[in-house]
């Protein structure tokens, strides 16, 4: 772990602890392959056991901190390729063959992050106590199936988590940085917005126009993940069906790094479904491709201290906001985490 | 580590003839307004896109096709 998830701000640029992230698309890890990806400050490894469970632990051997990345699948086991030390899912460790009884064997060594998989990405929970139970994982109802599909639309940008969620809480950028789009070339260039308190966060919306452009958006906060969601009009031509709503969530790879996870989803059904299915497929896909090119080459070109000078106005009360939320969750959790640490550190 | 920008992420084969030919029929229809089922199904039949066998667009035999060529693919 790096030193910096001990502090204030380095829990606001990697992420609170205690909360679900989406770490990549499940296809990512495929059946017998020792995937090594790092998130929210955090150095992982990602493998399916025999019957395809995924695991997720820290990428470091308990022995002598080896990269186990760099190891051998062994089907329910792996093993590291420096001394050979096995690690069970759990973490817990199976077997060190060059010294066999020693008081390693069967001691859970290994940090293992409580994983999940849900519509079509791998999630894990990163608790600042590690030992502590995780959250239950509630996602947003447009991606928990039922009468909606969605596809998942996954990107790695060069920039902060945060300039993201700063994007997705700026509905107003549709109506100029995407005026060309094939969603949203329609409606007014000017508005005024109103904030909404909700059971899990809040709505930050246009208070004058609605369903013509991206009008809203949700910051949503389970205590279990955080995401947005929002809903854009789409054109007579993708059919019926209605507006196409993005459930995002984004995740730190670094400090200056970050994952998005985009799912484009539609409450539809029956043939209506399957044509908005071969429709994203064979023509959809690609415009919201382009539109989402748009956003990554504004915040990948962002200046680094971006926050450092702005001269905000009314339509950028849900991002005072939120960073607002964010840096409390934060300094809280360096907070508490300092408390703990000398008692941990008494402890041993 | 270097960044992973995959734009086709909901097929893993490019598209063919047929289904360019299929779309783009489809959204002309979808873009006139045209949103229910006979009046889809009628409007494709006054298209050159048929069916493999070459037969007339039913309800049916449309619903069939396009459940086949909108199956998700992983
Ligand atoms: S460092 Fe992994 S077995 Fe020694
Ligand atoms: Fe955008």
């Amino acid at each position: 772990m790096t030193n910096s998830l001990h502090t204030e701000d380095g829990l606001l640029t990697l992420g609170v602890r205690d909360r679900w992230y989406a770490l990549c698309p499940s296809r990512q890890v495929r059946p017998g392959e020792l995937t090594r990806i790092d998130r929210a400050g955090e150095e992982l490894l990602l493998w399916r056991d025999s019957s395809g469970v995924v695991h997720v632990q820290e990428d470091r051997c308990p022995h002598r901190a080896a990269r186990l990345s760099l190891g051998v699948h062994m089907g329910d086991r792996i093993a590291c390729n420096y001394h050979g030390v096995q690690l069970d899912g759990d973490g817990v460790v199976a077997s060190v063959p060059g010294s066999p009884g020693c008081a390693l064997e069967g001691r859970k060594a290994l940090r293992t992050f409580p994983a999940r998989e849900h519509a079509g990405a791998i999630f894990a929970w990163f608790g600042a106590d590690e030992d502590a139970e995780p959250a239950p994982l509630r996602v947003p109802e447009p991606i928990s199936g039922g009468d909606w599909d969605d596809f998942l639309c996954y990107v790695e940008w060069d920039c902060s988590y945060l300039l993201s969620v700063d994007n997705l809480m700026d509905p107003m950028h549709g109506a100029f940085l995407h005026r060309n789009s094939h969603t949203m070339f329609s409606g007014k260039r000017e508005a005024v917005f109103q904030i909404r308190d909700t059971d899990t966060g809040f709505v930050f919306e246009k208070t004058d126009q609605r369903g013509v452009n991206f009008d809203w958006s949700e910051w949503v906060d389970t205590g279990g993940l955080q995401s947005v969601t929002l809903d854009i009009p789409y054109p007579a031509t993708a059919g019926p069906g209605g507006p196409f709503t993005i459930v995002a969530c984004v995740t730190a790879i670094n400090e200056h790094q970050h994952a998005g996870f985009f799912w484009r989803c539609r409450k539809v059904r029956g043939w209506e479904r399957d044509s908005w299915r071969f429709l994203y497929k064979n023509r959809l896909e690609a415009r919201h491709w382009q539109v989402l090119e748009q956003d990554r080459a504004m915040a990948e070109a962002m200046p680094a201290d971006a926050w450092a000078r702005e001269n905000l106005y009314q339509h950028d009360i849900a991002l005072v906001r939120l960073r607002r939320m964010l840096r409390a969750e934060a300094k809280r959790q360096a907070a508490s985490r300092a408390e703990r640490r000398p008692a941990r550190a008494a402890a041993r | 580590m270097p960044l992973n920008l995959e734009p086709v992420q909901s097929r893993f084969r490019p598209t063919t003839s047929y289904e360019e030919a299929f779309a783009d029929e489809l959204e002309a229809i979808y873009g006139r307004g045209v949103h229910d089922l006979p009046g889809v199904v009628a409007a494709l039949n006054e298209t050159g896109v048929r069916p493999a066998d070459g037969a007339e667009w039913t309800e049916e035999s449309f619903t069939r096709e396009i459940a086949r060529l909108g199956a998700r693919e992983d």
